[in-house]
This record gives structure tokens, C-alpha cells and sequence, in this order.
């Protein structure tokens, strides 16, 4: 029998593996929580129950024969809803796709659907994974589930939101310069941003070509590296996918970090923009945490955070109004107010500025690559502060605050989103642990051992465990 | 590209990318113009002419048949 008790993927994987819970109760365990739930969180825009629960039975029925096929048989996920479905709704959270259903499913979701798992439904987004929240699409945006008047940070909102909340125990975002690891951070929970091109972007709405990656969002490292599993590896759909063998994500699992060389960027989070006190302290902790068991801990000095930021921004703005130029032209007024500004900013960008940054990019990439020779990781905020309250978060939020996720886009490297702890009101704070290219398993290594370390993963947002209690 | 825009400028740019915007969108466009020139500037740095863009790209072996 399941509990209140929220199961990461990885404990789910073993019950069911042991046949001691059954894919269907998990399932109806979920679809309890969000029809009790998410009428406060709006983490999913389309909810497929009647599927949910067909994939649910078919999952028993094959592990009870022949055993399960993986860690994620039978496992409830939600898909970003700029993720094509086969004959399922994909809006794209925008009224131009209100009714589109497409004939095909991504390559990421036929990668989960093939390792078993189970679709409860489309999961809410910035429209096209750009600017929000917007109040004014046909959908509203999700809620915070540590507290439902802040905002989650997006584009995968949603999926934040959901996973935070046990609506669903993994699921996927997108990530042109932060939309896994900024959910991921504001909801508490972990979110990787994997190498540019080990996971296909083919079937997934774009935001902009060159920065675009698809990467799993769940409670933990652990239950990240499980899902990348299943989602890495070439496909010939995606013109920039990485041609190479696929690693082993969980190899490195319980290696701990003694002996590994961790890099703080220090100017980032305390110079170049200062965090608030609650994720300067939680880096803080983190840093002397890892130092405790065993890791060495050096300075990385960078070009200024508002350079990476300038120049993914200016990248991004480009290949966005390239993609969207034609409903721009024509249909303008369709869009939600955030992202017509977005799409206005393209006209502003010449095409020199965009070549000028792509040299940029180049000059940016090879002085992470320098700085991480003799590191394995380099270490720094995820997000600036705690959630803002959903009401408060500026129009041209671009050019508010600098990115902390962006200079990853636009090196292309892994970087992984896991909670650090909680600051004022008890919200959650994050860090970033960035990795060479393809080293996802040593990131996973270092922030699984974090997580393993700490107590931030027994403690879930309020609304969760009063509904436990009740 | 210079701090400020001019009202013949941005309609000009306006009216090349093809779009129609409000007197509010372009107001709300130039209030922003010099956060944009801000960014543009960051990315030029002195590299000179041979300084090689992110995006070059070499040919694969399953390219060469």
C-alpha cells in the first residue's frame, strides 16, 4: 500500500522491483494528489488519466510476467507541454497551438515511453518556453508548491511545481538559459541541463537552436541520472546530437567526492551580482560540506557574469525571432504580452551584434574549458534568490537580473540545479554544479553525495505534508 | 550600436523585421534600448578580423561518403 509518503523514482523502482508496489497504485497515488492539489498549483495544462491508467496497468502486467525492463517501468512523469505527444494536445501554453495535436512524439518522449514510464500528462510552460509568468494565455501559469503565491521560475514550471509536489516523481524540461535549473531551484528540486546534443531536441518546440537542451527535472541527482539514462544518445532527427557512446549516469553513484577538485566562482554569486543572503549561505554551507568530506575546493575566476549573460541573450533573442518570424509578422497580437516584447527585441539586434556574440561564445567557452584543466566541477549559484512572488516579477525580467544559468547554454557544458537549503519564509535556495562535456557522471557523483550529506531531501513543501496529516 | 534610438531608427527596424507594433510596444521597446546596447557592447571585445565565430563547424565521417 503507498502512503502520504512521497517515493523518489529510485525507491519506487525498487519496491516495484521487489513487486511490493504496484505501477497502478503509484499512479492512482499521483492522480489522488494532483485532483486534490492542482486546482492550487496548475502544474499541468492537459491531464491524461484514462492513458495514464492504461500505461499504469500494461507496466503490472509486464513486470509481473517477465519483470521490469528498467528503473522507470511503471514510473508516473510529465512532459513540458512544448513537447510533441502523438495525439495528444501540445499548445506550447499559447493560443496559436491551442488545438494542435501532433502526429508524432518527440524523441525524448518516445525514449520514456519506451523505458516504460508512465505519461500522467502535459506539464505547464512559459508560452514557447519564453517569458512568463503571463496571466493572459488561455492557461494559467503554476504556483509555487512551497508556497503558491510565489512564482516557480520557468519555462518548466510545471514540471518543477509537479515534481515538488509528488504529482508526478520526474519529468522533463527544456533549457535555453535556465528553464530546467531555474524551476528546478525555486521548487526545491534537482534539474540537469545536460551537454549540448546528448539528449535529442527533435520534436520539441525550439526557443533558440543553438542553446537549446532537453534534460530530466526530479526530486533528486539520483533520480536525474536514471532518467538521462533513458533519454541519452544519438538520434539522427536532431542535426546537433552528440554522436558518442552513452555513459553509465549511475557508475558513479556513492563514490563520494574525496579527492575531487571543485572550482567556486565566487565573483558570480558575491561580486558581479550579489545573491540573497539565504543562497549565499546555502553556498556557503555546500562548500564547506564538500570540503568535510574530502573534496578540494579552489578559486575559478571568469569573464563577468553580464558578459555570458549579454552574450546568450543576444544569441537567444535572434534565434528566437528567426524561429517565430512568420506568426510574429502575422499574428503578433495572438501571442501573450511578455512574449511579444521578447519577439520584439529581434528586430533590435543586428545581424553583426549576433555574429559578434557567436565570436564572443567562442571566446567564453574556451576560458570555461581553461579554468576547469584540473577541476571537476566548478561550483556557483542557480538562482539569485529565493521565489519572487508570482505578482512581482518584472516585465523585461532579462535585463533585471543576470543569469546564473546562461554562461552554461552558451558553453554547451552539464549543469545540474539541486537544493542547498531554505531561506527566508522557507523557501528553497539552490546551487549549480557545472561539469566538463559528457562528464555528467561525475556531476551526478558530486551532487548525489550533497544530497546524501544533507537533510534538504527529507523535508517537502508544507501543502504536501498538512494534505499527509489530514 | 549608440545608447538611445530614434523614432525614424526603430520604425525603420520595425518595418524590416515586418512587424506592427503600438505607440505602448514602442515605447516599452525604447525604454529598453539601452539595456540592449549594453549587451551588444559586451560581446565586442578587441579580437580582430580573424577571431573565428562558435558556430564553424568540420565535417564528420558519416559526412564523407
Amino acid at each position: 500500500m503507498v502512503s502520504e509518503q512521497i517515493l523518489t523514482i529510485a525507491e519506487a523502482a525498487r519496491l516495484i522491483a521487489k513487486k511490493e508496489l504496484s505501477p497502478v497504485e503509484l499512479t492512482r497515488t499521483c492522480l489522488d494528489r494532483i485532483h486534490a492539489l492542482d486546482n492550487q498549483l496548475h502544474a499541468f495544462i492537459h491531464l491524461t488519466e484514462d492513458r495514464a491508467l492504461a500505461e499504469a496497468r500494461a507496466a503490472e502486467a509486464a513486470i509481473v510476467a517477465h519483470g521490469p525492463k528498467g528503473p522507470l517501468h511503471g514510473i508516473p512523469i510529465g512532459l513540458k507541454d512544448i513537447v510533441d505527444t502523438k495525439g495528444i494536445r501540445t499548445t506550447c501554453q499559447s493560443r496559436i497551438l491551442a488545438d494542435n495535436i501532433p502526429e508524432a512524439d518527440a524523441a525524448c518522449a518516445e525514449r520514456l515511453a519506451a523505458a516504460g514510464t508512465v505519461l500522467m500528462g502535459k506539464t505547464t510552460t512559459h508560452e514557447f518556453a519564453d517569458g512568463g509568468p503571463s496571466f493572459d494565455v488561455p492557461w494559467p501559469p503554476a504556483r509555487n508548491p512551497w508556497n503558491p503565491d510565489h512564482f516557480t521560475a520557468g519555462s518548466s514550471s510545471g514540471t518543477g511545481a509537479g515534481v515538488a509536489a509528488g504529482l508526478i516523481l520526474g519529468g522533463i524540461g527544456t533549457d535555453t538559459g535556465g528553464s530546467i535549473r531555474g524551476p528546478a531551484a525555486l521548487c526545491g528540486i534537482a534539474g540537469i541541463k545536460p551537454t549540448y546534443g546528448l539528449v535529442s531536441r527533435a520534436g520539441v518546440a525550439p526557443a533558440a537552436f543553438s542553446l537549446d537542451h532537453i534534460g530530466p527535472m526530479a526530486w533528486t541527482a539520483e533520480d536525474c541520472a536514471l532518467m538521462l539514462q533513458a533519454l541519452a544518445g544519438h538520434d539522427p532527427g536532431d542535426p546537433a546530437s552528440a554522436n558518442r557512446t552513452v555513459s553509465d549516469y549511475t557508475a558513479q553513484l556513492g563514490g563520494g567526492v574525496k579527492g575531487l577538485k571543485i572550482g567556486v566562482i565566487h565573483h558570480f554569486h558575491e561580486v558581479d551580482y550579489r545573491v540573497s543572503p539565504g543562497t549565499k549561505r546555502g553556498i556557503d554551507d555546500a562548500i564547506a560540506t564538500f570540503r568535510s568530506l574530502g573534496a578540494e575546493i579552489r578559486e575559478v575566476q571568469l569573464s563577468p557574469l553580464q558578459d555570458w549573460g549579454a552574450c546568450g541573450s543576444l544569441i537567444s533573442m535572434v534565434e528566437r525571432a528567426a524561429a517565430y518570424e512568420e506568426w510574429a509578422r502575422t499574428r503578433l497580437g495572438d501571442f501573450s504580452e511578455r512574449v511579444q516584447r521578447r519577439l520584439m527585441l529581434g528586430a533590435l539586434v543586428s545581424g553583426v551584434d549576433y555574429v559578434q556574440a557567436v565570436r564572443r561564445r567562442r571566446e567564453l567557452r574556451a576560458e570555461l574549458q581553461t579554468a576547469m584543466k584540473d577541476l571537476d566541477v566548478v561550483l556557483t549559484a542557480a538562482q539569485p534568490a529565493e521565489a519572487a512572488r508570482i505578482d512581482e516579477v518584472p516585465v523585461w525580467d532579462t535585463f533585471a537580473t543576470p543569469s546564473f544559468t546562461m554562461p552554461f547554454n552558451v558553453a554547451g557544458y552539464p549543469a545540474i540545479s539541486i537544493c542547498s537549503g531554505f531561506g527566508e519564509g522557507g523557501l528553497p535556495v539552490a546551487m549549480q554544479l557545472v561539469g566538463k562535456p559528457f562528464q555528467e557522471p561525475t556531476v551526478f557523483r558530486i551532487a548525489d553525495a550533497f544530497e546524501k550529506a544533507t537533510e534538504f531531501r527529507n523535508r517537502r513543501p508544507a501543502l504536501i505534508t498538512a494534505r499527509a496529516a489530514a | 550600436m549608440p545608447s538611445e534610438i530614434s523614432d525614424a531608427a526603430l520604425d525603420f527596424l520595425l518595418a524590416r523585421a515586418g512587424l506592427s507594433l503600438t505607440p505602448t510596444q514602442k515605447e516599452d521597446l525604447r525604454s529598453i534600448y539601452p539595456a540592449l546596447a549594453d549587451m551588444a557592447a559586451r560581446v565586442r571585445q578587441p579580437r580582430g578580423r580573424m577571431a573565428e565565430p562558435a558556430h564553424v563547424y568540420e565535417f564528420a565521417e558519416e559526412d564523407l561518403w
